[in-house]
């Protein structure tokens, strides 16, 4: 969209009798709209431009991106050729596979897991309940660069370097989603659960029948932080694997990267980039509202 | 569009709402249960146990179990093949403390650090400070391009960035060329790269902070506006006088997560500039990177740098936990 496009679609805009009620001065406020609006299209395409090149340059044949004398945005002629490079050049359809298995299986454990123990924090009343839930929390602050060293020692010694399960098990838990959990449970009314238990439901069934589906936002709003935390990983999935078959996506981008830019072919470049990208963009603008809530009521970016 | 007038920027680790609600929800428990209000059963502990026990052994193993191995390894030599290890005491960290590579790395960070928090903290005000003016049409679409950082990862943003700074192909240089710059060496020149890095940094932490900033602009009671604007005060004065004094607990949050996240940068440098040229963009990260994992390893003083970055990024978050009870006080 053009700035001219926007401007004139803001014009057309006719206010109707019910704002006119409602807003004294429209064709003031109308107005001095129009700066903002500048402002913020501007803003927003300056922040989007590294995606907005990225999207346009996959797409772009190699002779053109090296031929010509000054960079363009746009292509002059389309080509998926960067795309079919990319897929078969480098094994990306593994390394998506290999990431879709480390992310499907970590977010699931880690929504499963922090589901279970979220319900006993909430609900339960047990002996070292404070004190667990204290150690929990604490690990919070723990960073990661503390434990992957003695993690790598210690996944390497049992033989499970370049294994999904090495990928994968340091993250199965995570005390955030216990927490989140734990907060939402709780603000669901106990009366719920003491008249349950009067109707002789077990705890099991009310969890899985009356606190989960009750708790499908919360739930939803954490499965979409573990997933794209999970698919970002950087430092354990470039540590844990060596072998190209094991490799992640991005991992095997950084490597293709470092392949293809001898080439200076930076078409297929992108077009792995775009590849890799693609989930976590399908989930940004299909959840966005659900992910900026989450984002802006925990403070956490999963 | 977005509504996110109900949103409630809650700490993650709210301590007093906890409290209350465990207190009355044991009041009201206590007629029932009189005599198991105190002691909970073994029975009742045990099936607790059941729920818990996954999250624990994982965390345990992967977090809590490493804690302490890291600090033994710190105070070990482990040979480079074969681990063997020799116990040395603090040795690492005095020959760590005493050496100028390890301060080097300390100084890049603190350069990441400031330039994150200024830049990334400052725009990312201003930003929401726009966004927060209600517009009839488009928001979605701004919201959009600008929120769209927050799901790239570092490996992405280390991608795109890289074909921006290429001298020949790449856009940057091409586009100071157009206002009649000359453009720098953007990844082969130690300051530059160091800048480089930083631009990276900062934009992929922008989209996370003008959503913070944005939420906690929308708690602002709206009568403190009407107030100033009673008392004749303009657009640019209500921003400095109601805006940012009121957003000031959030702008620490702010300050806080932004510190740890850029003391972190790990997958920009590695993708941009593999710590070089020279040791110019090597932050600590990146040196127990290097230390523990390329060439000779020296797990033992990789392990020393870890704990010492550790017990900086578990001093800031600290400082978290007191600004969050500030911050409860403070509203």
């Amino acid at each position: 969209m053009t700035s001219a496009d926007m401007v004139a679609a803001d014009a057309s805009a006719t206010p109707t009798s019910v704002e006119l009620e409602l807003d004294s001065e429209p064709k003031k406020r109308r107005f001095s709209e129009l700066p903002i609006h500048l402002a913020l299209l501007v803003i927003g395409l300056i922040i989007a431009v590294p995606i907005i090149i990225a999207f346009f340059m996959s797409f772009t044949p190699l002779p053109e991106i090296v031929g010509r004398s000054n960079p363009s945005i746009l292509p002059e002629t389309w080509t998926l050729d960067n795309y079919e490079k990319a897929w078969k050049a480098s094994p990306f359809p593994r390394y998506m596979l290999n990431s879709f298995i480390q992310t499907g299986v970590i977010t699931a454990a880690q929504v499963l897991l922090s589901i279970l123990a979220g319900f006993a924090f909430a609900m339960f009343e047990f002996r070292g309940k404070a004190i667990l839930f204290a150690v929990l929390i604490g690990s919070l602050i723990i960073p990661f660069e503390l434990t992957f060293i003695p993690n790598f020692l210690l996944i390497s010694d049992l033989g499970l370097a370049n294994t999904y399960a090495g990928l994968t098990i340091p993250f199965l838990a995570s005390a955030f989603g216990v927490f989140m959990m734990r907060q939402f449970f709780m603000s669901i009314p106990r009366d719920l659960y003491d008249a349950a238990k009067i109707d002789g439901a077990s705890d099991w069934f009310y969890l899985w029948r009356v606190m989960v589906p009750l708790s499908k936002g919360a739930i939803a709003a954490f499965t979409i932080f573990a997933f794209l935390a999970a698919w970002n990983q950087y430092l354990w999935p470039l540590v844990i694997t060596n072998e190209e078959s094991m490799r992640t996506a991005q991992i095997g981008l950084r490597f293709f990267l470092v392949n293809q830019e001898r080439a200076t072919d930076w078409g297929a470049i992108m077009a792995g980039a775009m590849i890799v990208m693609v989930p976590t963009l399908i989930v940004f603008l299909v959840a966005q509202r659900q992910l900026v809530k989450g984002i802006a009521m925990t403070g956490l970016k999963g | 569009m977005l509504s996110m007038s109900a949103m409630v920027l809650t700490p993650p680790f709210d301590n007093d709402r906890d409290h209350v609600t465990t207190t009355s929800r044991k009041t009201r428990k206590s007629p029932s249960d009189a005599p198991r209000a105190n002691k909970p059963s073994w029975g009742a502990t045990g099936k607790a146990m059941l729920f818990i026990l996954p999250t624990f052994l994982v965390l345990g193993m992967f977090v809590y179990f490493p804690i302490i191995e890291s600090f033994r390894l710190s105070l070990n030599r482990v040979a480079p093949f074969g681990g063997k290890e020799i116990f040395v005491g603090i040795e690492n960290y005095t020959r760590l403390l005493s050496s100028s590579e390890f301060w080097g790395t300390v100084g890049v960070s603190v350069f990441f650090m400031v330039g994150t928090v200024v830049f990334a903290i400052g725009f990312a005000v201003a930003i929401a400070i726009l966004l927060s003016i209600p517009l009839r049409r488009f928001s979605w679409y701004y919201r959009t391009m600008i929120f769209i950082p927050v799901v790239i990862s570092s490996a992405i943003a280390g991608v795109l960035f890289r074909l921006l700074y290429n001298p020949v192909v790449g856009f940057f240089n091409y586009w100071l060329s157009l206002v009649g710059i000359d453009g720098p060496n953007w990844l082969t020149s130690r300051t530059w790269a160091l800048i480089a890095v930083t631009i990276t940094v900062v934009w992929r932490q922008l989209g996370f902070n003008v959503i913070i900033a944005l939420a906690g602009i929308q708690q602002i009671d709206a009568q403190l506006y009407e107030a100033a604007k009673v008392d004749g005060a303009g657009t640019f004065r209500r921003i400095w006088h109601v805006t940012l004094p009121m957003l000031t607990p959030t702008l620490f949050f702010l300050l806080v997560i932004n510190v740890i996240t850029s003391l972190q940068a790990f997958g920009e440098i590695n993708i941009l500039t593999d710590g070089g040229p020279g040791k110019a963009t090597t932050n600590i990260v990146y040196q127990v990177f290097v230390d523990g994992f390329v060439g000779t390893h020296f797990v033992g003083k990789a392990s020393a740098q870890a704990f010492l970055l550790a017990l900086l990024i578990i001093g800031v978050s600290i400082a978290q936990f007191q600004g969050f009870s500030k911050r409860v006080h403070y509203q």
